[in-house]
């Protein structure tokens, strides 16, 4: 799968963006630098504590940046074409027909009045023109298809249990066909069971109708069953990039190695959950250096002065001051 | 999760607020018999339309005796009194000579119906559309100019108003009659009547009007303020709607859960600002009686207004609860 | 939330009430109605200096309903008295009147929600009963069939606390019924702090309940009572100007509300005597007004609504 989707051009590119918040004249910036590619059914996860930015990058590609966001560099292609991601009108024929968002569908992402089967037929009479008996097959369909008996649409979202309601979001962001989807945080609310079962809903799909996945989450367990790669990311910044595969097996950026030492061992049979030491990035006063030099149980001189690029490694790509010294001769993509 | 449990939630939510009707209007009928108890001088005499009236010690007797004054206040002249309460005998005014109150009260009351009625409807229709608006454009020009005027109206005494419409659209523009409801002197056809009718109901359904859209605009804003924040709002943003259809679709509905509530709540102030406007106007409704009633000292007549007035609260609450339950899925099945 | 529990520590509290006070007055409202209401204050405080004593139908100087001018600013009431001498008196009662039925109806809703939430069960049950009550039935309605009353059975004879007893009884009934809503919102406070990590260990340090409300749980509840107290001196105005108008307020000490209840009498609006109604009424409105203001800005400063990160 990795290796195929290697070869197809990108569907999704990301160049050096970063994104500003404005608060009463300050300005935040809640990422920095961003820069990466989707191939088409290819899952990528995006991995950080909150106030990473993963969230941000997600509604930045989505084009639901909120009014006081401001793009002050970089752009998004898509098919090779630049997304207007900062013009709320100009995306919105893009919106839900391309990039589609599952929220995290606990409760509030759906419309507590509305029954399930009009939310998820909307988006197929308002984009698609489909007429009212149409647009209510296709949601019949997309229930069936999430795995939910179709005549259950008659619901309404408090009268289903969390994981039927992250269903009825899947199957919604399925609607007009898009080619690629955004989970974000899909499964965080949900039990383990329900959360495996949702993650594997998601795959299947996934193959089954060729789609590109972008799962933003903060928990490294839920990107290990469902993506190919992951792109740990650490106050606005990438830190590091890799398979899932490389990044388990040999994680290079401390904070990714306390990241995986966090993830609960079911083998001793108790989810304990070790928080990493320290506060998490503060964006208004970001520390000078490397962002995560409080926190880095490695730290060095380097690191409170100067901020380590997104060096490569063969495909995998990390910001370290620990790695940069060793790899002097490797080529910088961001000096 | 099951059907039958929903069902069972329903009844219970019907049943407490049914309690609640119930209870509310048991404690302003009990707040009337003590009052009554306390003023000063003879029970019987009271009953018989106070000391203005000139009774024999036989009546008086014959009084005691039907109302069973010689017994305890409670329970035995506590249940009779709310039984005769909700057989609608209210007991007789002091000023109106032997009249019923209920009688009274009912000759009053279309008046007041008229201009309640109409003034809480232009209200809604304006204060709600314009407080929506205000709050789906939250920080706009708009928003600050509605938010700021709204503020100002919710302050200004509904009486005031009145005063100051009258001093500028009666008084000196000669534009509209300040006083009563319908012109004195020559008998004119109906239509004419009906014209006149609807002049006069101008300045004092105005003056209502605008303190209760102050009000709605406040409301509907804080609303739709919340509403905008919602993650369902997002996602119908996601969905590529334009903004009118997130607002037509998404937030209009959500938005008038909690102002269908409020306004409910809110018809006592309706009430109380319809009760000074009146007496501005000297409209012949509830207001220009409680006045009366007020200036006479007449308990009677005050006792079986603020029963109406805990009514038609009550009334209005459980109107709201229905509607709520026909707006948020949530709470009906 | 959690920085919303008081600093015990002096430096902390100092420094929250310090970033309290620059948020607070940061909002436009905030500067606006604290202005209007220190200008009111000071009107309140010394009305004899300003415009010497309250003029009488026998001390009044002026011809009757006169227009302003440069001798009365705000013109003459139907006996020649001076508008503006009345309106400045007014100013004393109306605001008297308004602080002290909002500090009974604080006490009271603060005590009864605290009391509701604190011990729950049956005692919780019934106070809230009651405060259902008291939140549907408006305090002008109660206010309106109570003082009446009340007035007969004391008669309208002395003073006390240096108000005639019409005004002392209002000022007791507005207090005595618009406790509600500050009951409501103590209460779901209460219940939320009561669950904190800090009661539990007053309670294991051996504290009494009445010590936990007190020193732990009252000082949390400021904020809340702060932001609603001023929409009940609002409140308050509102039924005091209103039942006064309807002539339950007292001529020989008249507040705004028995000024324009003495010009509706008078037939002020219909002689086109704008002086005489207007001053009172824009009095209460813009005290009402800043109390709305700084109520707001009270509430937006304790519940910030708004994130600038989503």
């Amino acid at each position: 799968m990795t290796n195929s989707s290697q070869d197809k051009a990108p569907l999704l590119e990301i160049d050096r963006l970063s994104v500003d918040y404005g608060l009463k004249g300050v300005s935040l910036r809640a990422i920095d630098d961003v820069s990466f590619a989707l191939r088409p059914g290819e899952a990528v996860g995006l991995v950080g504590e909150s106030g990473s930015g993963k969230t941000t990058t997600a509604m930045a590609i989505a084009g639901l940046l909120s009014p006081n966001a401001r793009v002050s560099s970089g752009v998004v292609r898509y098919r090779g074409n630049r997304l207007p991601i900062d013009d709320d009108a100009a995306m919105r024929p893009h919106r839900w027909s391309e990039t589609s968002v599952v929220f995290q569908g606990a409760m509030n992402a759906l419309n507590p009045v509305h029954r399930v089967m009009k939310q998820i037929a909307e988006p197929c009479v308002l984009k698609l023109g489909m007429s009212r008996s149409e647009a209510t097959a296709r949601a019949r369909e997309l229930l069936e298809l999430v795995g939910i008996p179709a005549d259950r649409g008659v619901a309404y979202p408090h009268e289903l249990s969390g994981g039927m309601r992250q269903r009825v979001m899947i199957a919604m962001a399925l609607a007009c066909r898009p080619s690629i989807i955004i989970g974000d945080e899909p499964t965080t609310a949900l039990d383990v069971i329900t959360q495996a079962q949702i993650l594997k809903l998601l795959g299947e799909l996934r193959s089954q109708l060729n789609l590109a996945l972008i799962l933003i989450t903060h928990d490294l367990s839920v990107v290990a069953e469902s993506c190919d790669r992951v792109m740990i990311m650490y106050a606005g910044r990438i830190v590091e990039d890799g398979t899932v595969a490389e990044i388990f097996a040999n994680p290079k950026h401390p904070y990714t190695r306390l990241l995986i030492d966090t993830i609960p061992n079911p083998a001793n049979g108790k989810k304990i959950i070790r928080p990493i030491p320290g506060d998490p990035p503060n964006l208004i006063s970001r520390p000078p250096g490397c962002a995560f030099h409080p926190r880095c149980p490695s730290a060095m001189g380097v690191c409170a002065t100067e901020v380590p690029g997104l060096d490569k490694f063969g495909r995998a790509r990390v910001a370290c001051h620990l790695h940069r010294s060793s790899q002097e001769d490797k080529v910088a993509i961001h000096a | 999760m099951a059907v039958g449990g929903l069902g069972g939630k329903t009844s219970r939510r019907i049943g407490s607020i049914l309690i609640r009707a119930v209870m509310t209007l048991l404690m302003v009928a009990t707040l009337n018999f003590i009052l009554f108890r306390v003023i000063p001088g003879d029970p019987a005499t009271l009953l018989l339309g106070g000391a203005r009236v000139s009774v024999n010690a036989e009546q008086i007797e014959a009084q005691r005796q039907n109302w069973g004054l010689d017994r305890p206040l409670f329970p035995d002249q506590m249940v009779d009194y709310l039984s005769a309460t909700l057989r609608g005998d209210l007991g007789y005014s002091f000023k109106f000579r032997g009249r019923h109150v209920a009688d009274l009260i009912l000759e009053r009351l279309p008046a007041t119906i008229a201009l309640v009625g109409l003034a809480q409807l232009a209200a809604i229709l304006c204060g709600v559309m314009l407080g929506l608006y205000a709050g789906w454009r939250r920080g706009g020009a708009f928003d600050r100019v509605a938010t700021g005027a709204s503020l100002a109206l919710y302050s200004t005494p509904s009486f005031w108003l009145a005063m100051i419409l009258v001093v500028i659209f009666s008084t000196t523009l000669g534009w509209l009659p300040g006083y009563g409801i319908y012109s004195p002197g020559a008998s004119i056809g109906a239509a004419d009547r009906f014209l006149d009718y609807l002049r006069h109901l101008a300045l004092p359904v105005s003056a209502v009007a605008l303190g209760l859209i102050g009000q709605y605009v406040v409301v509907a804003r804080a609303a739709m303020s919340d509403v905008v924040t919602e993650d369902y709002m997002v996602t119908a943003r996601a969905k590529g709607l334009t903004g009118g259809q997130m607002l037509m679709r998404h937030a209009f509905r959500n938005a008038m859960l909690p102002i269908v509530t409020l306004i409910s709540l809110n018809l006592g102030y309706v009430v109380a600002g319809a009760i000074t406007v009146e007496a501005v106007f000297a409209w012949p409704g509830i207001g220009g009686l409680t006045v009366e009633a007020l200036n006479a000292r007449d308990y009677p007549v005050l006792q079986g207004i603020f029963l109406l007035l805990g009514a038609s609260i009550v009334g209005a609450n459980l109107l709201a609860d229905v509607a709520y339950g026909i707006l948020d899925p949530r709470v009906r099945q | 939330m959690s920085d919303r529990i008081v600093q015990y520590s002096p430096s902390g509290r100092a420094g929250a009430i310090k970033g309290f006070l620059s948020k607070f007055l940061g909002y436009g409202g905030a500067q606006l109605g604290l202005l209007c209401l220190v200008f009111f204050i000071v009107l309140a405080a010394v009305p004899n200096i300003l415009v010497g004593p309250l003029e009488t139908a026998g001390t009044a100087t002026g011809d009757f309903l006169a227009p302003p001018s440069g001798q009365h600013l705000l013109g003459t009431d139907e006996v020649g008295r001076d508008v503006l001498n009345m309106v400045v008196h007014g100013a004393r009662i109306s605001l008297t009147i308004a602080l002290l039925a909002t500090v009974i109806s604080l006490i009271l809703g603060t005590t009864i929600g605290m009391t509701a939430g604190y011990y729950g069960g049956r005692v919780d049950v019934w106070l809230m009963r009651l405060t259902d009550f008291f939140f549907v039935m408006p305090s002008f309605v109660l206010a309106l069939v109570i003082t009446p009353v009340v007035l007969e059975v004391m008669g309208r004879g002395r003073e006390i606390l240096g108000f005639r007893p019409s005004l002392f009884v209002i000022l007791v009934v507005i207090g005595m019924t618009s406790w509600a809503f500050v009951a409501r919102v103590v209460r779901s406070q209460t219940l939320s702090l009561k669950e904190r990590t800090f009661i539990d260990r007053a309670r294991v340090a051996g504290s009494s309940n009445f010590s936990i409300m007190v020193r732990h749980i009252l000082p949390n509840l400021v904020p809340q009572i702060a932001a609603n107290g001023a929409l009940v001196v609002a409140g308050a105005i509102y039924v005091e100007t209103s039942l006064s108008f309807l002539g339950l307020g007292d001529p020989l000490q008249p507040s705004w509300g028995t000024l324009l209840s003495l010009a509706q009498r008078a037939g002020a609006a219909s002689a086109g005597a704008w002086w005489y109604l207007g001053a009172p009424g824009l009095c209460a409105l813009t005290v009402s007004l800043s109390f709305v203001l700084i109520g707001n800005a009270l509430d937006d400063t304790f519940n910030p609504r708004r994130r600038v990160i989503p």
